[in-house]
């Protein structure tokens, strides 16, 4: 072993030790040396990056294998926001929010989200869907604000709050990407009925009525968001794709 | 009240026009979310999780053959991730051969550690996966021109570098199998890794 991290065989041709340390089959020695000889040379680095790019292929092949639920929370309870880091979506938002208020951030609860086409479309989507609704509480406290946080450009957020006290639906798109010629539409279903319009999810932000049935029925009722023609769903009933759906419960 | 959404079944890509988007679209995502993982929000690591954790659980469970050691391994990367996601570099690479670096890295470490003989399985298939256009996920050009010059690696070579890279497979292991000594698969290795080179150099 030379000081320079390369096996001696590879003195002439150091590419190729970067291809083998990416394989894997370096010694441990080896390993060990080339992977100190990487923290100190960049053309190492770029040798290495470039065999990673070019053999990503194989392995971006070998089947998916769904990992257990339980291992998403092992590793949550293993990290923690760096100081000073941008403030996370459920943790503390900017503004008080009272205590029967929650914020659920969707896809957090998807499992669904998995590396296939459908994750890929949702990716692509770009989104997120953000719904909270006062409880009793905000009934008896003054109206209370979503913190809305920016994800650094990932992921762009819908949010929904149903307010009860004020009778609206606050629907606030903040990037979501509507598909070229269509609307999005939120509906809710109450058991066994047929799905009610609340309306067309704006570029930007709207108060849409909270219809009479839905105050008394918010426990029961299914929300979801569908895709429809512009202008929207063209009978008053939903023609097209739901994206997202959801229900609300008692906190 | 709470609202306990989740994704209608009905989730259909189409509509979104993704045919539309490639895999540059996906992998601009990706980076996007190891650059929010890089300011500390674990919202974009939990999003990272979501979308490719099943990837690398996959590619680490090839290596190492053992569940529970896959399992605790892929929460090791993600770990590392999140302590590392700052030394992810958008120019030097795609976000998605980065990822499965480290956790081909992790598992391979894990692997060499353990002593104990392990059941050595040679891969099949891989020619079949990579030629397999269906499958949407990987850049089908970068793909198909890795099919294209691993067909062109003369044969036990070929078996080398695919046994070395998907399952994990030493030099010593290697030698066991073909029943040649070490420095006769290092020198294949070193041969089979030019050929691949300079084939997929070639425009």
């Amino acid at each position: 072993m030379s000081g320079s991290g390369i096996p001696p065989d590879w003195q002439d041709d150091p590419d190729l030790a970067a291809g083998e340390y990416v394989l894997g089959t370096l010694s441990p020695d080896e390993r060990a040396a080339f992977a100190e000889a990487l923290e100190a040379r960049a053309d190492l680095r770029s040798a290495v990056a470039a065999w990673e790019a070019r053999l990503a292929p194989l392995a971006a092949t070998i089947p998916a294998v769904a990992p257990d639920p339980a291992l998403w929370t092992a590793i949550a309870a293993r990290i923690r926001p760096a100081a000073g880091a941008a403030v996370d979506a459920d943790a503390v938002p900017a503004h008080p929010v009272a205590a029967g208020d929650r914020i659920v951030r969707l896809e957090r609860r998807v499992r669904r989200w998995r590396m296939t086409a459908a994750t890929a479309a949702a990716l692509a989507a770009g989104l997120a869907l953000w719904i909270a609704a006062g409880g009793t509480a905000a009934l008896r406290e003054p109206p209370h604000y979503l913190a809305v946080v920016d994800r650094g450009g990932t992921l762009p957020a819908l949010i929904v709050r149903v307010d009860l006290r004020a009778g609206v639906v606050q629907v606030r798109s903040l990037a979501a990407e509507t598909p070229p010629e269509r609307s999005l539409e939120l509906w809710y279903i109450d058991a066994g009925a047929a799905p009610q319009s609340l309306g067309l999810v704006p570029g930007e932000t709207a108060r849409l009525p909270i219809p009479a049935a839905l105050r008394t029925r918010t426990e029961t009722a299914t929300f979801a968001v569908t895709v429809e023609p512009k202008g929207g769903a063209p009978d008053g009933k939903p023609t097209g794709p739901a994206i997202y759906s959801g229900r609300l419960i008692r906190d | 009240m709470v609202w306990l959404g989740r994704p209608a079944h009905r989730q259909n890509g189409a509509v979104w026009g993704d045919e539309a988007l490639g895999s540059a679209q996906r992998e601009a995502d990706l980076a996007r979310l190891i650059e929010g993982v890089a300011r500390g929000e674990r919202a974009a690591l939990q999003a990272l999780y979501d979308a490719t954790a099943p990837k690398l659980l996959g590619i680490i469970l090839r290596i190492l053959k053992d569940r529970a050691a896959a399992e605790d391994t892929l929460q090791e990367v993600f770990v590392r991730i999140w302590q590392r996601s700052g030394s992810y570099d958008p120019l030097a690479g795609a976000p998605l051969p980065w990822l499965i670096a480290i956790a081909r890295h992790r598992a391979i470490d894990r692997l060499r550690q353990d002593r104990s003989a392990r059941l050595t399985q040679a891969e099949d298939g891989w020619f079949e996966r990579l030629a397999d256009t269906s499958d949407g996920e990987a850049d089908l050009a970068r793909r198909d021109a890795l099919a294209q010059c691993l067909d062109q690696v003369a044969m036990p070579q070929r078996d080398c570098l695919v046994l070395a890279y998907c399952e994990g497979w030493s030099r010593e292991e290697l030698a066991t199998r073909f029943d040649r000594p070490v420095n006769t698969i290092k020198t294949w290795l070193r041969r089979g890794l030019l050929s691949l080179r300079t084939c997929l150099e070639t425009p």
